[in-house]
């Protein structure tokens, strides 16, 4: 990855900060930037397994219904008054099953990850209606709501997760032969198969990474909401291809980074809280949002076009 | 650098927009923000008609946001951070969920905005535990409605009926107290039997399938009651497309213009009329009140009529 293109998600943030900044006078205060700070922590959580999938060339449509079912699980395990240790556990186990499915799904069965998550998708949504009858579950102990509500110093939880989670990825990516494969596998599976690289283990890994980090996202946003929602999630998978491609990672796979994604999902997540500042008309503020996706993957298409040459 | 051309031209038309809207009160006018559950739903586009009259005639300056979903309370609750970050000086608002949205109340009451709670109450033990309390509730009885819905069902079918049943999200407050309230109505009438129960989620296409799906397990089915219009109106396309028009009774709920005309035509009995610009002008009231110190009742009750066949122009 061109270390400068990099660089040039970063400005677009800081550029869209001065220019928030200049338009409004609630935008540039400490309150106001922990709170886009914790609002964005659950969609860069999830764009961190997305990361991972779109980099290995995959897609992965699932993580907004594996949202609903953790945190439905964890919702269960909670109200049936089991320790906070073991909700958390089975939630996140919930969620690497998931995506355990879809790797193997993917790489065993050789179906187009398209076409697997879309299935797991739709199960994964319809399991989580099913176990609670599409009824919200709610009522959590205090202790519990601390993973949304607590604060370290003055910094709130979500965004101490957040950092956490893509510290521990980020090493896993750039520090391990897993995180090379997963790079090696985008970019040329088939060489990379020749080399001697077990594609399906690595594979499946990749997904259940994916199912792992929606896992997360869903004790925050369940902590968040002191409610687990079977109809929670929804579109969240679009949410975390638009951080990942506004981010500079290739849909082609192969090409991208953690550091990007996160600043793709911070680019989304002060743009819907400045146009909530300004009072744009909520209609407007789709079509704004829609337009920076686009003109981003187009940009980023003409310059790599450009570097071909 | 792609990106932040890309950020550059978004922000060009950021800025357009927001010189249509200004975000603070100009000349000291309080700013009152009403959030929505959404803005493509006939029901919320009245309401903030009723909201903006009633903010020009009183002298402050509306901010009218809502969620692209009606079912996104984790977004509606973005919506509410963001705006007590603009110094709102009060918030009415619909809640997408009766106990999640107590979550971003919470912070509204931490940061002093008073809140007016409007269409959809707070679910009572979750504000309880969260020590959170609206200034008031505005909004019309959904469980009164339910049963002039139930009542007008026991008269029109001279109390004998199979009667399908379409409801909207579970574990919403809106339609639970709707089911409710003609559950409690027909209950005395043991000439009617509930055939089936299940959620359309408030939408139109889903109206259409589930009670399609209804009809051909339940082929008896004379009567349908749906907690939303667009419901009862999807439900009519099915009944429609079984040929069955004019042998099944539909009862709707909210009288959009769609199922008024219906009901003109004759295709369709009744339904339950809501005054959503009501219930937008007394929010925006209640709210101009609250900022002038003044306590304000519990509830303030927006009038329900039935739209039958007699009173449907």
């Amino acid at each position: 990855m061109n270390p400068a293109r990099q660089f040039g998600t970063l400005i677009g943030l800081l550029v869209l900060c001065v220019i928030l900044w200049i338009l409004s006078p609630f935008f540039l205060t400490v309150s106001n930037l922990l709170n886009v700070a914790e609002q964005t922590s659950i969609n860069a959580i999830v764009a961190v397994g997305m990361t991972f999938v779109i980099l290995s060339g995959g897609i992965d449509l699932s993580v907004g219904s594996i949202v609903a079912l953790a945190g439905v699980v964890l919702g269960l395990a909670l109200r049936g008054d089991q320790p906070l240790a073991l909700a958390l556990f089975v939630a996140l186990v919930a969620g690497a099953i998931c995506g355990l499915a879809n790797g193997m799904l993917v790489s065993l069965g050789g179906l187009p990850p398209f076409i697997v998550t879309l299935g797991t998708m739709s199960i994964a949504r319809g399991a989580a209606l099913l176990v609670t009858e599409g009824r919200p579950i709610s009522g959590f102990a205090a202790s519990f709501r601390l993973f949304a509500t607590g604060r370290v110093g003055f910094v709130p939880a979500p965004v101490i997760a957040t950092a956490l989670v893509y510290l521990i990825a980020h090493l896993a990516l750039t520090r391990t032969t897993f995180g090379r494969y997963v790079y090696a596998i985008g970019g040329n599976e088939e060489a990379t198969r020749l080399s001697g690289v077990a594609i399906p283990f690595h594979k499946t890994m990749i997904y259940v990474v994916s199912g792992l980090t929606a896992a997360i996202a869903a004790v925050i946003l369940t902590a968040r909401l002191n409610s687990a929602q079977p109809i929670a999630g929804m579109m969240y998978e679009l949410d975390a291809i638009a951080a990942t491609v506004i981010g500079g990672t290739s849909l082609m796979g192969g090409e991208g980074t953690l550091a990007g994604t996160l600043v793709g999902a911070l680019i989304m997540g002060v743009l819907r809280n400045g146009l909530n500042l300004l009072g744009v008309s909520s209609f407007l503020q789709q079509i704004v949002i829609g337009a920076v996706i686009v003109v981003a993957v187009l940009l980023d298409t003409m310059l790599k076009r450009k570097h071909a040459v | 650098m792609k990106n932040a051309v890309a950020v550059i031209a978004a922000c060009a038309a950021l800025s357009a927009a927001c010189n249509r809207a200004p975000s603070q009160g100009a000349g000291g006018k309080p700013t009152v923000a009403l959030v929505l559950k959404t803005l493509n739903h006939p029901f919320f586009v009245d309401m903030r008609r009723g909201a903006q009259e009633a903010a020009d005639r009183l002298g402050v300056t509306l901010q009218v946001q809502a969620a692209e979903r009606e079912i996104d309370v984790e977004k509606q609750m973005q919506i509410v951070e963001n705006l007590i970050q603009t110094g709102i000086q009060a918030l009415a608002i619909t809640p997408s969920g009766s106990r999640e949205i107590v979550s971003a109340l919470v912070k509204a009451r931490g940061a002093r905005v008073p809140i007016i709670v409007v269409d959809t109450r707070l679910d009572s033990k979750a504000a309880a535990d969260a020590g959170v309390r609206g200034e008031t509730f505005v909004g019309s009885d959904n469980y009164e409605g339910g049963r002039l819905a139930g009542e007008f069902m026991v008269k029109a079918t001279g109390g004998k009926a199979h009667v399908g049943i379409l409801e909207g999200i579970p574990g919403h407050e809106t339609g639970d107290s709707r089911l409710r309230g003609f559950r409690d109505a027909v209950k005395g009438s043991p000439g009617i039997t509930i055939a089936a129960s299940q959620p359309a989620n408030w939408e139109r296409d889903q109206g259409f399938n589930v009670f399609q799906n209804m009809l051909q397990a339940h082929p008896d089915i004379d009567s349908v009651f749906a907690c939303s219009d667009l419901m009862a109106l999807g439900a009519l396309e099915a009944i429609s497309a079984a040929h069955r028009t004019g042998t099944i009774k539909v009862v709707g709920f909210d009288a959009l213009d769609d199922a008024k005309k219906a009901i003109a035509a004759g295709a369709m009995e009744a339904s339950v009329a809501q005054f959503p610009a009501e219930m937008g002008r007394a929010a925006i009231e209640s709210a101009v009140r609250v900022i002038h110190g003044e306590k304000l009742p519990e509830d303030i009750k927006v009038k329900l009529e039935l739209v039958t066949r007699d009173n449907a122009k």
